[in-house]
Parts: structure tokens; C-alpha cells; sequence
């Protein structure tokens, strides 16, 4: 006790006051002492108990001096409310309800009360009472962003999401200047899967409320959710003014600008997020995943692993590594499906009953597709012809997926051969599970393998009792025991590979892909050789796949070509340090700068143009062109290819072979460079055979639809029989 | 109550509903549109947006008298009226619209948008010299403005002004290089003037300039299958599908080329256009073509007449009235004709030979609860060809006739193919040019098990084209006195 206090010699009052005032200057123990004296001395006062409860916090006797107070005086709300929230912090909300409904019947225009009281039910699962407090809330502070979260919970978890979108409609109406009801309404929508109309709930919000910080980052964190990445990026971007340090928005805008192809720009941001608040697992994944996108494979893999070394139970960080893997030199089958099945392991299986498979014999069979990618994008283009021509006699389709996007020509390709379009983005993998066995589902074939929108875990719930993985991050086998089949042809895993996956290979006749050109494609050009007078070799593979390994192949072919030029081109060379950090991997090599031009996008026409200055494309290696050899071929252009062990690395054989040029696939590193200084050499034969690619593809297997249309509609029908 | 805890500005707010409504958002916008009503008072600016914003999402209750009230306080306000004359356009009274347009240009000299809403509605109520004036001036104004081109377009090929109409698309599209609508508006005058070559030409140019959409590729494809090249427009109408996989049109045209599953019939949708587009120059064209149908149905209807009285006659597909010409010196009639093509009913009013002249889809038009009237006669010259399964078409007339009752009709013959099989079902099949053929036995068992008589199925020659003679039936079919 410091000097000149004693308790004996002061009323109270004074003493409680001094007490008081220690605890505020951090004398806690001190002060405990004195509150203990007074309520000796004062034994009907309740204020001294409460004080000294008050200064127990979270500590394990806070709860017995709640109740002293209480004892004293039950009908005190500030007792009430703080008993309730040690119980809450103790995580026993069933025990916190009764002081908290008693503290709501003394004073019933308490916010914070009835906030208290709705979250004691919502963490008790009863939502639907946790809703109705949740509601008084709001009726009394109707400004508050603070319950918004909590009540679009309750209301989700209680049923009445349609309903409570709809009070809140009504509140907008009635005080239409208020973001807070809007606010609430695109939430709950944005829960629903509806993300449309949750945009424009929450748009609405930031309007109304222009410089608070949660309407804009709320919007932001939607927006980034769709297709829209520039919105999203200037919604996070103007959210980040508001509060700059959030590490959440640094995340979140690190993985839209991944989103718009600024690796760079995502990779410094993230950077500074781990440098500012230490290394934190997700935040490291996406730094990874920004690595591995500007080309620095082995980084990137190592930063993976340093995430699993953060957190070695999160699925995340094993994601990380099994997508990351594939892009490295030297990668191979064993290792990438070790990596694979360790991440399938630790995805929760929950606790759904096993699937009956029912007899279907002369029957139809549902095929689901698992995909939020059903759209313009590689898993559309290379799927799409095949479905349309699935004979309907035999199947049903049922896509999974997002919304279907109506501007967007393929995703209406879908949605016409569809029976049935389930919009699954807001179902968790429970949910989702079982909403695909509720729909009687066959064979469900998985289109986001272990990528940003995977669904994965769902698939460890089993959707169907035949579960297939195709397109789509499908860069390797899954490593997922539940995954029965693998759709594969014969030149992506030829025979003797089989123990390299998880799955049964699921071969087609011919190719695994059938590639539905872009009506837009311009014709094919001339042989550029013939007017240039030099070869100009090229690359449009994004750049997480071009090795050192493979820059060094090339800048073998370059020197053994006189006067041979190369031109890369894809998204992330619009960042001119990136082109120059490229620039000396190539001078490094002895490569003059002037032979090597790195071009950022362009638009898709665009983009197909540019094949008309590349005489022979160069594959990149370990991990293969996939829809970019498809598009090389469809402009006329040859890809020389290096197929490895992994099926990330044989994908332009397969194409290259399917459209009948197998002479364009090496047998090994020596035989790729010396077929690309081989065919370099040969104008003549160059100029015929660029003449005749386009329409040599259109008829070949690779583009021919009814013929993959069989050939899939077999395979399935076997996967079925034979599972 | 009004819980306004940021400080928000009414006229940034106003702007932002006016983006939304641009943008195609109504939902976005109306919730901020009476965030403003809260925050100003009631202005003409208001009423604008508000009137914008039902017409934007057609939720039209109220907002014609809204509007009503909003002018009488301001009458003068061209923006009002813009939007009074939309509503009113869509509510189909164009002569009020028409008003409304003209006083929003009074009170706006300046509103290139009022001009050419001006400019449409006047071409709407027939005034095309007119409007092709108004439309004029929009144009100079706004010169890369698709839609103003294109409206003005529509104005001189009405006037009887092709070549006009064409220059005027085209000086557009070297303007904006990128506009889809322009070439496919451009393609459509040439193939409506049957120019298939310069149709070809422009969609050629649409495609290698990268500004094809799914309309220019099924468009292209017609003109290519009317030239006679059907590989290249099977192409044409497959890259069309991949465009646009559900559209009708698109589906009818590939079907007709083969490359996907056909339709029982003929889209509603397809035939209207493709017939309103046609109308002004059809009898031309038929007459051009060497169409003989409607003097070959003449032939029978005459031996018909001959026979007994006849009195009124119904005309089905009458289109713009060909059949009537053909059968207006015997002793029959009045005639009265259902049609799906607006276009070509007011060509067919324009002849004066029918007493009445129906907008509707067939056989729909023919059931019991629409009319029960029954006829001594009933033709279709030219119909029976967008419709592949004829069952439906058969009972619906059978019911219309009286006892004794005849049905003459024409319909393009299905041949076997170069290999001796017949396309299709066997039955019928959907050709190139978008038709359906039919063979002489599915017509005799599909009568008969309706409980027709056969009077005569003559094999014709429909007409010339490509270069060739269409091989035709012409079919005489009698309800029986007493059915069986």
C-alpha cells in the first residue's frame, strides 16, 4: 500500500474512488486490496463488488466476484452485462442467456444488451432467438455497423434469410439514407450465392455511407469474388485509404491484382503485409502463388513450405506446395503425387453416410460438373464441344457451378445443354455435398483440382458414387482416395504411369480434350520466315512455366539459329521490371537483348494475331502449353514440345499428336533442341505445313465434336460399370 | 425517420442513379433514387430519373401519371417529354408519342436524343421522309452513333432508298470500325434486296475485321446458302452457335445447314423477321423467281368454284396478299387472311382484297376458343414450308372446314439426296435455306389419318433458285361430308 493511504482512515466513497484510481494507473493488486476493504465495510453496497469484478477481466475468479455483486444486487444491468460477457469469454453462452434476458427486461433500449443477448444465442445455436435480439438491436441504434455481421449469421443459420432480407428492405424504405439495411441485405445475399444483387445492396451502402470504412471493404471482398477484378481492385483500393495497415484488404487486393495479372505489384504488397505483421500462413500462400507466377519456381516452392512449416495441419499451405510443384525443373511423379495426396489427407471428411450406387442399367446416367469456371476460360474451351455433343438420349447434365454468366458465349454453351444449373457458390462443402446427392447425381466430374476455387473438400464428402477429375488445375493426379477416375488419353499417360496416380486412368480414344475454336480467330497468316529472311521462335505461355531450364534450351536454339529471334508474350510482361529481370536470365546466356522481345496482353483476337510473326512456337517445360498449343495449332503455328513424367508436362503432346503432329514431340532435352534447329531450317516445309494446319486441326480429333462426344460418352458409361 | 450518419451529396447522388441507369442497373439504382427524394424536393430532374428508371426496368405502374403530373408543372422540360413519348412509344400510341418527341425537340433544339427518338417515331407512323429529316440531323450531330445510322438507315430503305440506306451504314462503319450492329443492319438491306454477293461481302469484311457477332456469322451464313456455297455457310452458322447457343434464329439457321438438331417448326421469331424485313419487294421478288404457286392454287380453287358456291375464304400465311391477286377475278371470297408478319399485312391491306386481315400464329389462330368459324375454303400458298411436322396444322384446318370443305396448299417436295436416302425422319426434313420439304407420302397417310380425302397432289415446279427449279407439290385435301 503506498504511503499515506490507509483505508481505516478514509469514508468509502474516497476509498473506492482511490481504488479507482489505482487500477486506471495499472496498481491492480493495490487496488483489488482496497475495493476488498470497502466491501467488508459495506457489505449491502453492490459498486464495490462490481468495481473488483470489473478489474478481474478474463482471470478465473472474475466469474464468483460477478456473482458477488449480483448477490447484492440483482437488478443492476452493468452486473448483468458484465457476469454475462466472463460467461460468454468462458464459452458458456447457454449460461450468459438469463442474466442477459433479465438485463434486457430492466433496461430494454440497451444496444449493447440486446447485441450481448444475441450473440449468447447465436454462440448456444439458437439463431432464430439470436435473430429477434439481434433485431431490437438495431431497432435501438439503427446506424451501428457493429452487429451486421452477427445478425446475417443468425439469420442464415436460422432459415430466415429471405425473410430478414426482406425486414431490411423494408427498413431501407422507411429511412432511406441509413447504409446499415442495405448493408445487411447485400450480406445476406452474398450468403445466398446471389452475388449480383448483393452488389448492388451493398453499392447502395457505400453511396449512403462514402467515407465509412465497412461498406467499401465489404464491397470490395464481394466483388473480388466474381469475375469483376477491377472493380474489385479499386473498391479494396479505396477501402485501403480508409484504413491502410487492415491486412486482410493488403491480402485481399494481393490476390485480385494476382486476379488482373499484377503479379509484381501483388507480390510487393504482400511482402510488405509479412514484413509488416510477421510471416502468417495465408498470406504466404499467396505470396507463393504470386512467386511462382513471375517465373521464380523454386522460391515460390519454398515459400509453400515455409507456410507448412507455420502451420502444418492447414490444408492451404499443402495446396500451396501441390500447385506450386508442377512449374519446378526437375519435378517428378512421385514427389508431386506425395505432395497431392498429403494435402487430400487433411481435407475434413465430415460425416455423411456413404453413397448407395444404384443400378442404372438401361437407364440414364446424370453427369454433374463440378466447375466455377464453366465459361471463357481453358476448361471451357477444351470442354464444351464435347457436352454439346453427349448424346442426350443417354445423359442428363447438371452443371455446379456459379451463376451462369450471360455475356459470356461459352457459359451460355453450358447453360443450354443443361438440365439443370445449380448455382453452389455460397454452399459450404457440406452443403454442397449433400445438395448433389439430393439432385441424384452419377458421376460427377471435377473441374478445380486443388486450385483458388476448388472444391475438393466437397469432393472428399463424395458427391456421386462415381467421381471424375478432368480439366481444370488438373496438373497431376489429386492424391484424393475418393477420386475414382482420371480422364486421360493415351499419350498424356502412357502405359507403365499408372502408379504415378491416385485415380484409375480413365483413357479416351483419342485426346482428353476436344479444343472448340473462337469463332473470332483471325485466318492464318503467311509463314513470317519467308518474308523476314530470320526464324522468330515464340513462346505465349505464362511465365510461371518458362524454367531456367528451359531459358537456357532456348537460348541453346537461338545461338544455333544465326539471326533467330524470340518473342514471349503473356500478361505479366506488361511490368517492365519483370521483362528486365527476364532480359538478363537471356543475357546471362549470352543472348543480345535485341533478339528476345517480351510482350505484355492483348486482347484475345488480339493475342491470336500475334501468331502471325511466330514461325515455330517453343514449348516451355517441365510444365507443357495446354489451351496456348491448341491456339498455336488453330493459327497455323507448330509447337515443339518436351514431355516429362507429370501430366502438366504432356499436355502439347497429346494435342500435338491428337491433331496428327507427332514429330513435333521430343524424346529429350537434346532431341527438343535439335528439332527446333531441324525444322528451323526447313522454310519450304514450314510454309506447307502452316497452309494446311487449320484445316489438318478442324478435322483431326482434337476439334472433331462428335467424335470426342462418343468417344467421352464411353468412357463414362465404362467409369460407370466399372466403379 | 432518416439516419443520415455520412455526409452525403444530393447531386453526386443524383449522377450515380443516372450512371446505373445507363449501365443497366435499375436495382442498383433505385434504392440510392429515394435515398435522394430524402434528401431534395420534388424537382423535374427527379421525375426524369424516376421515369428513366421504370422504363429501364418496366416497372411502368404509375409512372405515366406520374409523368402526366410532372409535365403539366413543367411543360417545357425535354426530358419529361423524351420519357413520356418512350412510354408512350411502348404503350404502341405513337401518335401521342409522336407529340411528345416533337415538343421535346421545341424545347430542346440542341437534344440530338430527342431528334432521333423524333426520327423513329415519325418512321413508326409512316411518315419516312420525315423522319429520315430528324434522323438526318441526329446523324450529323453524332455521327459514330450505331443506332441513329442505323434508324436512319431503315427511314430511306423505306423511302424506297437502298443504295442511300446502304451508303449510310457504311460511312458508319468506317466510322466505327467496331460496330457489330452497323455491318449486321448493312447485311440485312443487302439480303432484304436480295444482293447476296454484297450481302457475303460485308460479312466477309465484318469477320476479318474482327467485329462479327453471332448475327453477322448467321446472317453471312444465309447469304452463303443463298448463293448456293452451303459448306461455307455451315461454317458461317456454326461459329454463329458457338456465339449465340440458345438464340432461335441462329438454331433454325444451323439446323438448316445440318449442324445441329432442328425443330419441329420454324422459330415465330425468325419467320416474322425474316418476312418483315422481305415485305416491300416480296411480290416483286415472287414474280422475279418465276413463283408460280398462288396461279397453280388459282387452277384448283377455280375447278372448286366451278363446282358449287364457295363465298368467303380463308387465306393462311397470306403474307402481302399474292394469293388474293391471284384469285380476285373468280367467284369467291371475301377473303379473309391470318398472318404473323405485321409488315406483311399491312402490304396485303394495302391491295384491298381482304376483308379482314389478322395478326397471328398458326395453327393457334385456328382453335375453337379463337374463332370457330368454318370455311368452304381454306389456302396456304407457301406456308406449310416452315413447319416440319404438319399434324398439328392438318387437324386445326380439318376442324375450320365446313363438310365438303377443301384445303389447297403447296409444299416444297423432299428428294432423296445424291446417295437415294431421304433426309430428315424420312418424312420431312429442314433444308438449307431454312425451309421445311416434305415427301408425297407423308402428306397422303398425315391427311388421311386426319380424316381427309384426297382430291390431288400434283408434283410442280415451285419456282427457280440457285440456278434451279424447286420441285413442289400442290395438294387438294376435302373434309368428307360426314366424318368417319
Amino acid at each position: 500500500m503506498p504511503d499515506g493511504t490507509s483505508g481505516s482512515r478514509l469514508a468509502p466513497i474516497q476509498l473506492l474512488n482511490q481504488a479507482i484510481s489505482l487500477a486506471h494507473a495499472g496498481q491492480s493488486e493495490t487496488a483489488r486490496d482496497l475495493m476488498r476493504e470497502v466491501a467488508d465495510r459495506l457489505p449491502d453496497w453492490d459498486e464495490p463488488p462490481l468495481r473488483l469484478a470489473g478489474s478481474l477481466g478474463g482471470s478465473p475468479e472474475a466469474a464468483a466476484a460477478w456473482r458477488a455483486a449480483l448477490a447484492i444486487n440483482p437488478n443492476r444491468d452493468q452486473t448483468l452485462l458484465g457476469f454475462a460477457a466472463v460467461l460468454m469469454a468462458a464459452g458458456q453462452p447457454r449460461e450468459a442467456i438469463g442474466p442477459l434476458l433479465r438485463c434486457c427486461g430492466l433496461t430494454p433500449n440497451q444496444h449493447d444488451a440486446w447485441r450481448a443477448l444475441g450473440q449468447a444465442y447465436l454462440d448456444s445455436d439458437q439463431p432464430r432467438h439470436a435473430l429477434g435480439a439481434f433485431a431490437r438491436a438495431q431497432a435501438i441504434r439503427p446506424n451501428s455497423f457493429a452487429l451486421i455481421h452477427s445478425l446475417v449469421l443468425a439469420a442464415i443459420a436460422s432459415g430466415q434469410a429471405e425473410r430478414e432480407a426482406s425486414r431490411q428492405i423494408a427498413l431501407s424504405v422507411r429511412d432511406p439514407l441509413n447504409p446499415i439495411p442495405h448493408l445487411i441485405h447485400g450480406l445476406i445475399l452474398d450468403r445466398l450465392g446471389l452475388l449480383d444483387p448483393a452488389i448492388d445492396a451493398i453499392e447502395a451502402a457505400v453511396a449512403l455511407a462514402p467515407d465509412a470504412r465497412e461498406p467499401i471493404a465489404l464491397l470490395g471482398g464481394v466483388l473480388a469474388r466474381t469475375a469483376r477484378a477491377r472493380p474489385a481492385e479499386a473498391a479494396l483500393r479505396d477501402a485501403l485509404l480508409l484504413d491502410p495497415e487492415n491486412p486482410q484488404l493488403l491480402n485481399d487486393r494481393a490476390a485480385v491484382l494476382m486476379r488482373l495479372h499484377r503479379h509484381a505489384e501483388a507480390r510487393n504488397l504482400l511482402r510488405e503485409v509479412a514484413h509488416r505483421n510477421g510471416p502468417h500462413s495465408s498470406v504466404l500462400c499467396n505470396l507463393a502463388n504470386a512467386t511462382c507466377c513471375l517465373g521464380a519456381q523454386d522460391e515460390a516452392v519454398e515459400l509453400a513450405r515455409a507456410a507448412i512449416a507455420l502451420d502444418p495441419c492447414a490444408v492451404l499451405p499443402r495446396r500451396s506446395l501441390a500447385n506450386t510443384m508442377p512449374y519446378q525443373d526437375h519435378v517428378n511423379g512421385v514427389a508431386l503425387l506425395k505432395a497431392a495426396r498429403d494435402c487430400a489427407a487433411l481435407l475434413p471428411r465430415g460425416d455423411l453416410p456413404p453413397i448407395e450406387k444404384p443400378d442404372r442399367s438401361g437407364q440414364k446416367l446424370t453427369i454433374g460438373l463440378l466447375s466455377g469456371t464453366l465459361r471463357t476460360h481453358p476448361v471451357g474451351w477444351l470442354t464444351v464441344a464435347g457436352f454439346e455433343h453427349l448424346d442426350q438420349d443417354q445423359f442428363d447434365i447438371v452443371c455446379l457451378s456459379r451463376a451462369p454468366e450471360q455475356n459470356d458465349p461459352i457459359s451460355r454453351r453450358f447453360h443450354r445443354i443443361a438440365r439443370a444449373w445449380e448455382n453452389v457458390s455460397a454452399l459450404d462443402d457440406d452443403a454442397l455435398a449433400r445438395r448433389a446427392r439430393a439432385l441424384g447425381i452419377d458421376i460427377l466430374i471435377d473441374f478445380g483440382g486443388h486450385g483458388d476455387a476448388a472444391r475438393m473438400a466437397a469432393c472428399a464428402r463424395r458427391l456421386a458414387p462415381v467421381q471424375i477429375k478432368w480439366v481444370g488445375m488438373q496438373n497431376h493426379s489429386t492424391g484424393l482416395p475418393e477420386m475414382d477416375w482420371f480422364l486421360t488419353d493415351r499419350w498424356e499417360t502412357p502405359s507403365g504411369l499408372e502408379s504415378l496416380y491416385s485415380e484409375r486412368l480413365l483413357r479416351l480414344t483419342d485426346g482428353y480434350v476436344c479444343y472448340s475454336p473462337p469463332a473470332h480467330a483471325p485466318d492464318v497468316a503467311p509463314l513470317p520466315m519467308l518474308h523476314n529472311e530470320f526464324v522468330t521462335f515464340g513462346c505465349f505461355n505464362n511465365i510461371a512455366k518458362i524454367t531456367p531450364r528451359a531459358i537456357a534450351a532456348w537460348c541453346h536454339i537461338l545461338h544455333a539459329v544465326p539471326r533467330s529471334r524470340l518473342i514471349l508474350k503473356t500478361h505479366q510482361f506488361g511490368d517492365p521490371p519483370t521483362v528486365q529481370r527476364f532480359q538478363t536470365h537471356f543475357t546471362g546466356h549470352g543472348i543480345d537483348a535485341s533478339r528476345v522481345e517480351m510482350r505484355g496482353s492483348s486482347p484475345h483476337r488480339a493475342f491470336l494475331a500475334s501468331y502471325h510473326e511466330i514461325d515455330i512456337v517453343l514449348d516451355p517445360f517441365p510444365y507443357s502449353g495446354g489451351l496456348t498449343t491448341c491456339e498455336a495449332l488453330w493459327m497455323g503455328v507448330p509447337t515443339v514440345t518436351l514431355p516429362g513424367e507429370i501430366f502438366a508436362s504432356r499436355h502439347s503432346a497429346s494435342h500435338l499428336s491428337n491433331a496428327g503432329y507427332p514429330d513435333w514431340v521430343a524424346r529429350d532435352l537434346d532431341d527438343y533442341i535439335g528439332l527446333a534447329i531441324r525444322k528451323a531450317a526447313d522454310p519450304n516445309g514450314l510454309a506447307r505445313l502452316r497452309a494446311g494446319m487449320r484445316a489438318q486441326t478442324r478435322a483431326s480429333p482434337l476439334c472433331d465434336a462428335p467424335r470426342f462426344g462418343q468417344s467421352l460418352a464411353r468412357a463414362l458409361r465404362h467409369a460407370w460399370d466399372a466403379t | 425517420m432518416a439516419t443520415q450518419i455520412h455526409t452525403v451529396d444530393a447531386g453526386a447522388l443524383m449522377a450515380r442513379v443516372a450512371l446505373l441507369i445507363d449501365q443497366g442497373r435499375p436495382n442498383a439504382a433505385r434504392p440510392l433514387l429515394s435515398a435522394v427524394r430524402g434528401l431534395t424536393p420534388p424537382s423535374s430532374a427527379l421525375s426524369e430519373l424516376a421515369a428513366r428508371l421504370a422504363l429501364s426496368d418496366g416497372m411502368l405502374e404509375d409512372t405515366e401519371r406520374d409523368l402526366d403530373a410532372a409535365i403539366a408543372a413543367d411543360p417545357d422540360h425535354a426530358g419529361l417529354r423524351k420519357c413520356r413519348a418512350e412510354l408512350r412509344r411502348r404503350a404502341g400510341d405513337l401518335e401521342n408519342a409522336t407529340r411528345d418527341a416533337a415538343e421535346a425537340v421545341i424545347a430542346d433544339r440542341t437534344d440530338i436524343q430527342a431528334k432521333a427518338l423524333l426520327g423513329v417515331l415519325l418512321h413508326d407512323i409512316g411518315r419516312p421522309a420525315d423522319a429520315a429529316a430528324c434522323l438526318r440531323e441526329a446523324v450529323a450531330a453524332a455521327p459514330a452513333d450505331p443506332a441513329y445510322r442505323e434508324a436512319l438507315a431503315r427511314a430511306l430503305a423505306q423511302q424506297g432508298g437502298p443504295d442511300t440506306a446502304l451508303a449510310t451504314l457504311q460511312d458508319g462503319i468506317a466510322i466505327v470500325p467496331a460496330a457489330a450492329s452497323l455491318r449486321n443492319a448493312a447485311i440485312l438491306l443487302c439480303i432484304q434486296h436480295r444482293d447476296f454477293t454484297q450481302a457475303e461481302g460485308i460479312g466477309e469484311q465484318a469477320r476479318l475485321a474482327g467485329a462479327a457477332d453471332a448475327a453477322t456469322f448467321g446472317l453471312r451464313g444465309h447469304a452463303l446458302s443463298s448463293l448456293g456455297r452451303h459448306a461455307d455457310a455451315a461454317l458461317a452458322y456454326a461459329d454463329a452457335l458457338k456465339l449465340a447457343p440458345a438464340d432461335p434464329y441462329v438454331r433454325h439457321l444451323a439446323a438448316a445447314a445440318g449442324i445441329a438438331a432442328s425443330a419441329a417448326r420454324a422459330p415465330e421469331d425468325y419467320v416474322r423477321a425474316l418476312f418483315d424485313g422481305y415485305a416491300v419487294r416480296f411480290d416483286q421478288h415472287l414474280i422475279s423467281l418465276g413463283y408460280r404457286i398462288p396461279g397453280l392454287i388459282r387452277r384448283h380453287a377455280d375447278a372448286f368454284a366451278h363446282a358449287a358456291p364457295i363465298g368467303p375464304v380463308l387465306d393462311l400465311g397470306c403474307g402481302t396478299g399474292m394469293l388474293a391477286v391471284a384469285l380476285s377475278d373468280l367467284p369467291i371470297g371475301p377473303f379473309t387472311g391470318i398472318d404473323l408478319s405485321p409488315a406483311m399485312l399491312a402490304e396485303a391491306e394495302a391491295k384491298g382484297l381482304y376483308a379482314d386481315l389478322r395478326q397471328a400464329d398458326l395453327p393457334a389462330a385456328l382453335s375453337d376458343e379463337v374463332d370457330p368459324t368454318t370455311w368452304r375454303l381454306i389456302v396456304a400458298a407457301d406456308l406449310m414450308c416452315y413447319f416440319g411436322a404438319l399434324e398439328d396444322m392438318l387437324a386445326s384446318v380439318h376442324a375450320r372446314l365446313t363438310p365438303a370443305g377443301r384445303f389447297i396448299f403447296s409444299v416444297e417436295a423432299l428428294l432423296p439426296d445424291h446417295d437415294g436416302a431421304l433426309p430428315g425422319n424420312g418424312d420431312w426434313s429442314l433444308g438449307r435455306m431454312g425451309r421445311y420439304a416434305h415427301t408425297a407420302g407423308y402428306i397422303t397417310a398425315a391427311a388421311a389419318s386426319h380424316g381427309f380425302t384426297l382430291i390431288a397432289l400434283n408434283h410442280e415446279a415451285l419456282r427457280h433458285e440457285a440456278g434451279g427449279p424447286v420441285a413442289g407439290l400442290i395438294v387438294v385435301l376435302e373434309r368428307p361430308l360426314t366424318d368417319a
